[in-house]
């Protein structure tokens, strides 16, 4: 975004403005820009173009250019320029369930470019913290209703002739926090509980090849080696469909929050499912019961029935450009905006997302872009003439499984407003005349009409 | 396409898994992917068996799957690697505990339950199981009681919401006996013995007062065994669809093929709406007062040098690593030391550092230097 690399100019003018280079001091009092008025203009570059001054970074050798660099031997594992250190996973109190072990921080993908997030900035969730396994002393244990039960170490899984997909993993809970409004004035947090990365591994079937799976086998655990041992019951299906067995992320091993040195992996399915610091892998005839699939994971409905085993994440968008963290700024009547965002399904292929401006009355359709792939984030854009007025930013994704993302209410009249998990009805931004971004809702107020059904209140106000 | 007979598995699983791994069906979805090269989604398996989860399949169609080429002289091999545990290996990890595998063995009172739970539990769940710090509460009462919460809806803001406990909403018991034997105390799992995990499973029965096979689970109640296995969870068929019994894996499909019954919209791609979509009682609604904003490190998108790094943060420390039990009047605090220091600090230190059976973890828990944990000590005890 041209934004943001204006706002980078001036952030950097401020930098400079306070280093001791004091040569570089004297041309700001030469040219008569006070450090002050530097913070009060916001589009240097175009105003000296303007007012016919020159700008002082195309004039001036800047800083950097005149004295030498690292050597190539500094950081020998590369870290992202100093500049950058606000792009960054972030946690709050309220997704804590008491420490910082059983808890997650979030990825910001209002930063986020294209369908890979970095490792560095991949959700972390947890349930006893992160672990650091040894992977001398890795070992991962097939057994249960097969023939042949396997010990592999790390060594000889990574033997296994490799798979590489690209897929996001998210947790149920994105959004989950706002099945009864909105509460997150900020993208990295009402939507970022989600990232997408190559992943690199084996398909379990094909180990399963070589073990005799007894023709009675429905289910498997998956069972993490962390303190919590966190586990979920996967059925057969899954596991002879794409389930992965995975080492790799984004061209290097697994980051420990990833489950460093194995996870498995769920195309499509809660990240939740795709246990980390995986240990144990046992085939039965019945589900397990785990923890996480029983005092958790389920999503309660008006009826007091709770949906379990709520695999796949539904088909899902956003806008992600602008934001409430990065609103459009300096734009005037007449200029050209590029609407940025990001479709995904966990149950197939985003084929196509509309765009509305008026909270999701209206649509336009918006284009596809980049890699369209399976259960993989998809980026999507759309060209905006700013009006200079306040419009209402919605994003519908479809997919080839044959689902379009619900409105709120569509939504919460079937699933109620206390199902935590699975959360996909319409995301809306407001943005007003002057850029910034709010996060809202359109709903209706709902009630209980006197069979006990959820219906929307028409006496509501 | 690997050949089916190459494998070494037994005959009707064989038959099963050439379905899943066959060519694409013939109902291969028409909205499939459509740009050049990808191969169609299907919604069935090619043994016709719906998508378990609602979705749709890939299936390998020459040599791709969707966009991506498939390693077909890969897949068409076994590889055998690794070996076959020992017989006790297998037994020392085989510790799942369910609705048809008992816990091994043993039996603990609802009063050694309590006992462990006051020196190890207390501290996060709270007294009797009320919770507190944002740790899980574990019962809130009568479990019969509570279970009828369960259709609450905070449509009125002021309402009480869904009371989902143990006792009032787990389908098993046999999860809280694994869950404690494997999972918990937090700081220190898997150091419970089987005797002391009926005790506080028992424990838990009891402050969630329960009834097992008739029997009110009251002070003097002793769990083993036999009387785990009749254990009936209230809320036992408070969830959907049923995946216990030999049909489970298809309750499971036809449960996800009605989008009705999980809130998916279906639509024909081509008569969506795109004209007056919005219901019209639909209006705006903005986040109440400031919303959540308590983010960490705080929000900022701005390009500048991060501030020096200050070394060893000792507040962070204790706030990440301490504060869930000493800011919580649930382990001493700063303003109860006294007790504590009469026999010098390098006693304290020591403590500390090694653990205390009263419930300290050793470091807390956590992975600090001794010198670290010896800033944060007397951070805590000097009164923050």
């Amino acid at each position: 975004m041209s934004n943001k690399e204006i706002k980078n100019s001036q952030t950097d003018i401020e930098a400079v403005a306070s280093d001791e280079l004091s040569d570089r001091r004297a041309f700001f009092k030469k040219a008569a820009l006070s450090v002050g008025a530097l913070a009060g203009t916001s589009l240097l570059a175009n105003e000296h173009a303007s007012s016919g001054e020159d700008d002082p970074f195309i004039m001036h050798h800047v800083k950097w250019g005149q004295k030498l660099g690292d050597p190539v031997t500094k950081n020998r594992y590369g870290m992202p320029s100093k500049y950058e250190h606000n792009v960054t996973r972030r946690n709050t109190k309220l997704l804590a369930s008491g420490n910082f072990q059983a808890s997650i921080a979030v990825t910001p993908i209002h930063e986020s470019m294209g369908i890979i997030t970095p490792n560095g900035l991949f959700f972390s969730r947890s349930h006893g913290g992160v672990a650091h396994v040894d992977p001398n002393e890795y070992r991962l244990m097939i057994h249960g209703l097969v023939e042949k039960p396997l010990v592999l170490t790390l060594e000889q899984l990574k033997k296994y002739p490799s798979v590489t997909r690209t897929h996001f993993i998210e947790c149920p809970a994105n959004g989950g926090q706002e099945w009864r409004g909105p509460q997150f004035n900020s993208l990295q947090f009402a939507k970022g509980f989600m990232s997408c990365a190559e992943w690199t591994g084996v398909y379990l079937k094909d180990i399963l090849k070589d073990l005799g799976v007894k023709p009675e086998a429905k289910w498997i655990l998956a069972e993490g080696s962390d303190n919590s041992e966190m586990g979920r019951t996967i059925p057969m299906d899954k596991v002879m469909d794409d389930a992965m067995i995975v080492w790799g992320q984004n061209g290097e091993a697994l980051r420990p929050e990833q489950g460093y040195p194995v996870r498995i992996l769920l195309p499509g399915w809660e990240g939740n499912l795709c246990v980390k610091w995986l240990k144990r892998i046992k085939l039965s005839n019945e589900p397990f019961f785990a923890k996480e699939e029983t005092s958790k994971y389920t999503a309660l409905k008006p009826s007091g029935k709770a949906i379990q085993h709520f695999y796949a994440n539904e088909v899902n968008s956003t806008v992600t450009s602008p934001s409430p963290e990065i609103p459009w700024k300096d734009v005037k009547v007449g200029d050209l905006i590029e609407i940025e965002g990001l479709a995904w399904s966990g149950m197939g292929t985003i084929t196509g997302v509309d765009i509305s401006f008026d909270g999701g009355k209206n649509y336009v359709e918006a284009n596809l872009k980049g890699l369209v792939l399976p259960k993989c984030w998809t980026r999507w854009s759309y060209i905006y003439k700013y009006e200079g007025k306040k419009i209402i930013l919605a994003s519908r994704a479809m997919d080839d499984a044959g689902y379009i993302q619900p409105t709120v209410d569509q939504e919460t009249l079937i699933t109620g407003i206390e199902a935590v998990y699975h959360r996909n009805g319409i995301e809306t931004w407001e943005v007003a005349p002057d850029g910034t971004v709010s996060h809202m809702q359109m709903r209706s107020t709902l009630k209980r009409d006197e069979t006990g059904k959820v219906v929307i209140d028409k006496e509501a106000k | 396409m690997f050949k089916v007979n190459k494998l070494i598995i037994s005959a009707s699983i064989a038959a099963s898994a050439a379905f899943f791994m066959t060519a694409c069906n013939s109902e291969a979805s028409a909205s499939g992917a459509s740009h050049s090269g990808a191969t169609a989604a299907s919604t069935a398996y090619a043994n016709g068996k719906a998508v378990i989860d609602g979705g749709v399949v890939y299936p390998v169609v020459n040599g791709k799957t969707s966009d991506y080429v498939v390693d077909t002289q890969a897949e068409s091999m076994t590889f055998n690697y690794g070996r076959t545990p020992t017989a006790n290996e297998l037994a020392a990890w085989d510790t799942d505990v369910t609705h048809i595998k008992l816990p091994p063995e043993g039996s603990g009172s609802v009063e050694e339950g309590e006992e462990l739970y006051e020196a190890q539990c207390v501290m996060c769940h709270g007294d009797f199981g009320s919770g507190g710090g944002g740790y899980p509460s574990l019962s809130k009462g009568n479990a019969v009681e509570l279970q009828k919460t369960l259709t609450n809806q905070r449509f009125d803001p002021d309402a009480d919401g869904p009371s989902r406990f143990f006792g009032s909403y787990w389908p098993q018991a046999s999860t809280m006996w694994w869950y404690i034997h494997d999972g918990m105390p937090h700081p220190m799992s898997k150091s419970l013995s089987v005797d002391e995990t009926y005790a506080l499973t028992a424990y838990m029965l009891n402050i969630n007062e329960m009834v097992v096979d008739g029997v009110e689970v009251d002070d003097d109640y002793v769990l083993d065994q036999e009387k785990f296995s009749k254990i009936v969870m209230p809320n036992v068929d408070g969830f959907e669809p049923e995946i216990r019994g030999k049909d489970g894996i298809e309750n499971v499909r036809a449960y996800y093929q009605d989008a009705s019954n999980f809130g998916g919209q279906k639509v024909n791609p081509s008569e969506r709406c795109m004209k007056d979509c919005l219901e019209p009682t639909a209006k705006p609604t903005y986040i109440a007062g400031t919303g959540i904003s308590d983010f960490l490190p705080p929000m900022s998108t701005v390009r500048d040098l991060p501030k020096e790094e200050g070394g060893f943060d000792v507040k962070a420390a204790y706030e990440s690593a301490c504060a869930m039990c000493h800011s919580a009047f649930l382990a001493p605090g700063s303003s109860d030391w006294d007790s504590y220091t009469g026999e010098g600090m390098d006693v304290v230190y020591k403590k500390g550092l090694a653990g205390t059976e009263g419930g300290m973890p050793a470091k807390g828990g956590a992975s600090f230097t001794d010198a670290e944990f010896k800033t944060i000590v007397d951070y805590l005890v000097s009164g923050k």
